[in-house]
């Protein structure tokens, strides 16, 4: 990964809320830089700071300290070319699929909008529904209207925060390998929030271990595998291993 | 004495036996079996009071077909139409958008909350004599009143509607760099419509019997007037009773009508259980 261009570096970022009062501290000096169409998982115990991190350099919320910086620019702001899929669903309930897909394409020409935004419903293997409500979609569908809304814009990062984690466990199997097919193809720089360490190993070319809150980061694991991966291989149980160990739990119940 | 005790034992034969029927064969039943069987208990009542003054159920029947007849029913339908219709629609169109601007902007919020608290609790039917005073006794003061009435359910109901618009889609609306007007065609308004529609059905209602009561005190046109007429006009009750019936009626209309806005694919969504 060394030889990638840094596409987002995280400097000494810290985080702390207040809440009534009194000072919670969610996130402890975060070092890391994300190379160029890279994709990691940040994986860690529920509470640890993950969303939090991802709203950081989402533009969302500021650090307590510490800076982000994307291509050497400094975060202060949200910006279309780095979109965020949210944990819960953001798209929009009283809009179409298609109306959803074009939300980031609005300045362009009709034409343009139509070129764009198909060959994404394409991709995303919602042909057909364009003119459905979210509301009649199931958990799985609506999450891929939101991929394509993502990437309708074609973006150099994607926030992924539990993108599947509302997902049965079938849907959430393939939603990966469609992740995994999408970013292939357009690779785009992903980081991808989870607390699953099955997914991490999975989508990740390198995973991010969190402690728990506050979160600060307990070890970077580099997975050397290629994809399709196997979940049975000897590699893989390694490496399993090795995450478990790193987020103080073992798997062996 | 016996054709009440008939109709009730009857009623609620069919109501028994409605309640072992469909859901469809309930809905349609049961309420008709209830409104029979009430309707058979205050005829008893009457027969057993043997009240002079207060109307029969037949007796309401009679004075219903009177007033039809009377043709004084169709204008004053009319005319508590008419205040309710413009009161209303003024109403929706001052303060959805107010609701909206005062609901996104934390600064509006914190100058103009305050001011809609305090005149939200006053009753409309205060401020009639204020409402006669300046438009004087007619369809001004009833469309001025109406307007009071819905106003400010609508832009409560309005502003708590945009403060509770998820974070997430407030973000996705950043994300994409929404702004201005825009960002309320988009997503401020949409986002609020199903809320938005529940306040406008809420103050139809409550514009529905202002709009009666108004009548009573202070105009003299409308199914409101109509009551107080009959009553004084030689206490005609079962023109009174029969008024409020139609009165009764007309609401559900209207409610049914109002209701087919939630019915919109672009509202949907706000009404079932995620
Ligand atoms: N706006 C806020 N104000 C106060 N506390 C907050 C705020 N946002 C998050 N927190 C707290 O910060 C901590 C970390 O939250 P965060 O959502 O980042 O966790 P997470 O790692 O994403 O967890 P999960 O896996 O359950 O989504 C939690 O204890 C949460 O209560
Ligand atoms: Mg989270």
């Amino acid at each position: 990964m060394s030889e990638r261009t840094p596409k987002v570096i995280f400097e000494n970022v810290s985080k702390s809320f207040d809440v009534k009062g009194d000072k919670l501290e969610v996130l402890e000096s975060i070092d890391l830089t994300v190379g160029e169409g890279e994709l990691v998982c940040l994986l860690g115990p529920s509470g640890c700071g993950k969303s939090t991190l991802l709203n950081i350099a989402g533009g969302f919320e500021q650090p307590s300290s510490g800076t982000i910086k994307i291509d050497g620019e400094l975060i202060t702001a949200p910006d279309p070319r780095r979109v965020f899929v949210f944990q819960e669903y953001g798209i929009f309930p009283w809009a179409s699929v298609w109306d959803n897909v074009v939300l980031g394409l609005r300045h362009l020409s009709k034409d343009k909008q139509y070129e764009i935004a198909s060959e994404i419903i394409d991709l995303v293997g919602l042909s057909g529904f364009e003119k459905t409500y979210p509301m009649a979609l199931s958990g799985g569908m609506k999450q891929r209207v939101e991929v394509a809304r993502a990437l309708a814009v074609s973006p150099d990062v994607l926030y992924m925060d539990e993108p599947f984690g509302a997902l049965d466990s079938l849907t959430r199997l393939t939603m990966r390998s469609e992740l995994i097919r999408i970013w292939k193809d357009r690779k785009p720089t992903i980081l991808f929030v989870t607390h699953d360490v099955d997914e991490a190993i999975q989508l990740a070319e390198r995973v991010v271990v969190f402690t728990g809150r506050p979160g600060s980061i307990a070890g970077v694991i580099p997975i050397d595998l290629e994809h399709p991966r196997d979940l049975g291989s000897a590699q893989y149980g390694v490496i399993k291993n090795k995450l478990y160990e790193l987020l103080g739990v073992s798997h062996l119940i | 004495m016996t054709t009440p005790l008939i109709v009730i034992a009857v009623a609620a034969l069919c109501f028994l036996i409605g309640t072992r029927g469909s859901a469809r064969v309930q809905n349609i039943l049961l309420p008709l079996s209830v409104t029979a069987i009430l309707v058979g208990l205050w005829d008893l009542a009457c027969v057993l009071t043997d009240t002079q003054v207060f109307p029969t159920p037949a007796k309401t029947w009679a004075a219903f077909g009177e007033i039809v007849e009377s043709e004084r029913l169709w204008g004053d339908t009319v005319a508590s139409l008419f205040r309710v219709t413009w009161g209303f629609l003024l109403a929706a169109a001052v303060g959805i958008p107010l609701g909206l601007v005062v609901g996104w902007s934390t600064r509006t919020f914190r100058a103009l909350n305050p001011i809609i608290q305090g005149l939200r609790p006053i009753s409309p039917i205060a401020w009639i004599p204020i409402a006669i005073l300046w438009f004087g006794i007619g369809d001004g003061a009833g469309i001025f009143l109406i307007f009071l009435s819905s106003f400010f359910p609508i832009t409560v109901g309005t502003m708590a509607a945009v403060r509770n618009i998820s974070l997430v889609h407030q973000r996705s609306a950043m994300n994409f760099q929404m702004t201005g007007l825009e960002l309320f065609r988009r997503v401020v308004f949409p986002a609020s419509l199903p809320q938005i529609i529940t306040s406008l059905r809420i103050s139809l209602g409550v514009a529905w019997l202002v709009i009666v009561a108004a009548e009573m005190v202070g105009m003299d046109s409308g199914l409101g007037y109509l009551i107080n007429d009959a009553r004084n006009a030689g206490s005609r009750y079962d023109l009174v009773v029969a008024t409020m019936i139609i009165i009764g009626l007309i609401g559900i209309v209207l409610d049914l009508l109002i209701r087919q806005l939630e019915k919109f694919d672009e509202v949907r969504w706000g009404y079932v259980n995620r």
